[in-house]
């Protein structure tokens, strides 16, 4: 299942997903709004994707990363729109033999999407928002966004 | 000279910048690299951003070659995920 989703992510959707009797481990990743980030307080994000071309490269992170770690089944879901604070805009659910591999996968699944599947954050604050990545916001003091983006969880 | 139609297509934060989509009459031979210069050449910073190309959903290399009726997406640095 790879999916781009308006609406609020249903974990349990992405996890069932993923069900396989071959299976000995599955290992979800969720990425949710946090409360602040370097130190500004966010009020909500919101996320634009190019929707085809997104659900395109997370089919092929999930079928490079089936080869490469011998996974049973990968679902990848992204939230675009409006996401407030607290829900999640990303799961990733990855099932495997062993849980060695399921781990390293799901870690290797959100740091390629992060780098190239196309979907783009605005963080919106009290009386403006910043593009993540761009440093092109309207109304916020434009600052250095992008090391900030690659550290984050 | 002989001269092709394109289009380009923008989004997130170029979007904003730019509108949605954009026109242009380019040389034969144009490639991406330069196009996406031309474009942002006016606006300082913005040549400087690490942009990327997709052509018919497919990302291109810089030095990619326009071709007469090319949508050629321009995407800003992504930051999905949270």
């Amino acid at each position: 299942m790879f999916e781009i989703n308006p609406r609020r992510l249903d974990v349990g959707r992405v996890l069932a997903a993923v069900r396989s009797p071959a299976a000995g481990a599955v290992v979800v990743f969720t990425g949710t709004t946090r409360r602040t980030n370097a130190g500004r307080r966010v009020e909500r994000l919101e996320y634009e994707a190019h929707e085809r071309m997104a659900v395109r490269e997370m089919r092929r992170l999930g079928a490079h990363a089936k080869r490469r770690w011998r996974l049973e089944r990968v679902a990848m879901m992204h939230r675009v729109g409006v996401v407030p604070v607290g829900e999640p805009s990303v799961v990733i659910a990855v099932s495997a033999a062993h849980r060695d591999e399921a781990f390293t996968a799901g870690r290797w699944l959100i740091d390629r999407l992060k780098e190239i599947v196309p979907i783009w954050k605005k963080e919106r604050y009290r009386g403006g928002y910043v593009w993540i990545g761009a440093q092109q916001g309207g109304g916020v003091p434009q600052r250095r966004r992008r090391t900030q983006a690659k550290a984050r969880g | 000279m002989k001269t092709i139609a394109i289009e380009l297509v923008f989004f997130a934060a170029l979007r904003e910048r730019f509108g949605a989509r954009m026109r242009r009459d380019v040389p034969r031979g144009t490639t991406v690299r330069r196009l996406w210069r031309e474009v942002a050449g006016a606006s300082p910073g913005l040549s400087r951003l690490p942009v990327r190309f997709a052509v018919r959903e497919e990302y291109v290399e810089p030095r990619y070659v326009v071709r007469a009726g090319d949508e050629i997406a321009v995407f800003p640095p992504v930051s999905g995920g949270a």
